[in-house]
């Protein structure tokens, strides 16, 4: 017994300091080294406990350079992403787990395999769809696409939330004569709550973080994504890493805030429901 | 419950209309554009029939990216696997900051990947780099190295940053199979005497079938899109071996301005993905109980 404790406490303290070097020592990283001087990041010496602290490279992004249209831009994109996602894969999942129907499993399984085709196999396609019906360089254009890409997992993670709602209570209040909209809007919606406050944050990430079709459905700058606008940086011959990495830790900061609110619904939403 | 047949389908249409419309009509049009010969996107091509076809299967190029796209997908699949059990079996213990740890391991999978190429950019450069001077202190290297510089290097450095990016995703909903798994199997086995192992071969793996067929299926085909990592560190190089089938489509389109050859492959490309989820659901999907 005391063999296999001593086992278990090695395994666990190896691998918890493996996952803190290898998935949170890099966000350590990037942040200090965005206050670092242009010299002290490039130099071939590193330093884990920064010599110099310096706000030039935020200084420069915020107030010398497009970054606050490209916020606004990928705001916009995000949260209309996000709320036709919700609007859409809510209803699909209440019709899909709560409505059995002919044919309910083929949805189900076919929402999972679209997951197949969205991503480059689609972007030529769409690129010369978009351009026929004049859609090309439009917040529309990048939100359309965005919905496609969160819905099928979205419906997927709601499933375990309407799993969970017994059918008696939506049966208790159809017999005390209740609409189907009293039934969703005062019983599955808030019951729900949880699992749809980890679905919007699901397809809001999947919106923020969403670069290929932003890069390549928009060209005009001033509808261009934060995710693009870095890209552009990224490109460059000679990189601006004090710029880069000030514009990189602040694009990621609109979806941490968001996450210190919420994220505790998106990861009990993903590890206590998913399973029926 | 009693089947609700045209309701069920009122609900699901909107979803469903909206999606059919975004994947059907450009497969629609890209299959037009397959049998045509268009070069520059708004030229129009003559017809040409299965010929962009005959051509692809007999294009090295596309056999390269066909390959590197299965080393992609076997070599993700593998390292996914392992950081993200690794990751799951620890959180699933107690210890202090568990939660923390639990709600911010998926810290690399909400920012922007561009935000990943950025980290991995500069922790693996090879002028300034942290891990070239880390692995130069403890003696692994002799001199700093160009992660990105050979093909090998460069495929596996990608596949690792990737993996890097996903794997605490996919921990977590492997956490929702462990957390599925009734606490009593283990102390009943603990009692036959089962050790460590042996409990996570027969009681925990067996359990996570309904996960893993859908993190096998969900995950062989995001990991095959995977796009704009590969694309922003290394443009498919060196020498083409880091261009899987997604970038080849890309250049193929956008670079290189042959609109009817993406189509092609793009046709092509999505047969096959196809093909692989209904082989893998047909043999894999488990037994609903309800």
């Amino acid at each position: 017994m005391i063999k296999e404790n001593n086992f278990k406490l090695i395994f666990l303290s190896l691998s918890l300091l493996l996952i803190i070097l290898i998935f949170f020592f890099p966000f350590f990283w990037i942040i200090t080294s965005s206050f670092k001087s242009p010299e002290e990041i490039i130099a071939t010496s590193t330093t884990i406990i920064p010599r110099s602290f310096t706000l030039e490279h935020y200084n420069k992004i915020l107030f010398n350079s497009d970054f606050f249209i490209y916020l606004k831009n990928s705001l916009i994109v995000s949260f209309s992403s996000m709320i036709i996602s919700i609007i859409l894969s809510v209803s699909a999942a209440y019709g899909l787990h709560k409505l059995k129907f002919y044919g309910n499993k083929f949805v189900e399984y076919s929402l999972l395999v679209t997951y197949a085709f969205p991503g480059v196999i689609l972007l030529v396609p769409i690129y010369l769809l978009f351009a026929k019906v004049n859609l090309l360089n439009s917040y529309f254009a990048l939100i359309v696409v965005n919905v496609l890409f969160a819905t099928p997992f979205a419906v997927w993670m709601l499933k375990a939330f309407f799993k969970l709602i017994p059918n008696e209570i939506e049966e208790a209040a159809y017999i005390d004569g209740a609409s189907r909209y009293i039934v969703i809007s005062r019983i599955i919606v808030p019951l729900a709550a949880p699992g749809i406050a980890s679905v919007a944050i699901f397809c809001f990430i999947i919106s923020w973080t969403e670069y290929l079709f932003a890069s390549i459905l928009i060209s005009g700058d001033d509808l261009k994504t934060l995710p693009v606008g870095l890209a552009g940086i990224v490109g460059q011959y000679q990189i601006d890493w004090g710029f880069l990495l000030s514009g990189a830790v602040l694009a990621s900061l609109p979806v941490i805030l968001l996450f210190v609110f919420i994220g505790k619904y998106f990861v009990s939403g993903l590890t206590e429901g998913a399973v029926k | 419950m009693k089947k609700n047949n045209i309701e069920g389908w009122l609900f699901v249409s909107p979803l469903v209309i909206w999606i059919s419309l975004i994947i059907l009509v450009p497969i629609y049009i890209a299959f037009e554009l397959s049998l045509f010969n268009v070069k520059i996107i708004g030229t129009s091509g003559k017809f040409v029939g299965i010929d962009n076809y005959i051509k692809l299967f007999s294009k090295s190029k596309f056999l390269n990216a066909s390959l590197n796209s299965f080393y992609w997908i076997i070599g993700n699949a593998i390292c996914q696997t392992f950081f993200a059990f690794t990751i799951a079996l620890t959180i699933n213990y107690k210890f202090p900051g568990k939660k923390i740890m639990a709600n911010w391991i998926i810290l690399s999978f909400i920012i922007p990947t561009v935000v990943v190429v950025v980290i991995w950019k500069l922790m693996l450069s090879s002028s300034s780099g942290i891990i070239n001077s880390v692995l130069i202190d403890i003696g692994l290297l002799d001199e700093a190295t160009g992660f990105f510089s050979s093909p090998n290097k460069a495929f596996i450095s990608l596949v690792l940053i990737n993996s890097w990016r996903w794997s605490p995703f996919l921990a977590l909903i492997i956490l929702s199979g462990l957390n599925s798994i009734n606490r009593e199997m283990y102390d009943a086995s603990k009692v036959d005497g089962a050790n460590f192992v042996q409990q996570f071969l027969f009681i925990t793996f067996p359990n996570l079938k309904s996960v893993l067929f859908v993190l096998g299926l969900v995950g062989t085909l995001l990991s095959f899109n995977i796009f704009d990592i590969i694309w922003l560190i290394t443009k498919g190089g060196p020498s083409s071996a880091t261009t899987t089938l997604p970038l080849l489509i890309y250049e193929t389109a956008f670079t290189k301005f042959r609109i009817s050859q993406a189509a092609t492959l793009s046709i092509v490309t999505s047969f096959l993905l196809l093909l692989f989820s209904i082989i893998f659901i047909k043999s894999m999907a488990p037994k609903e109980d309800d």
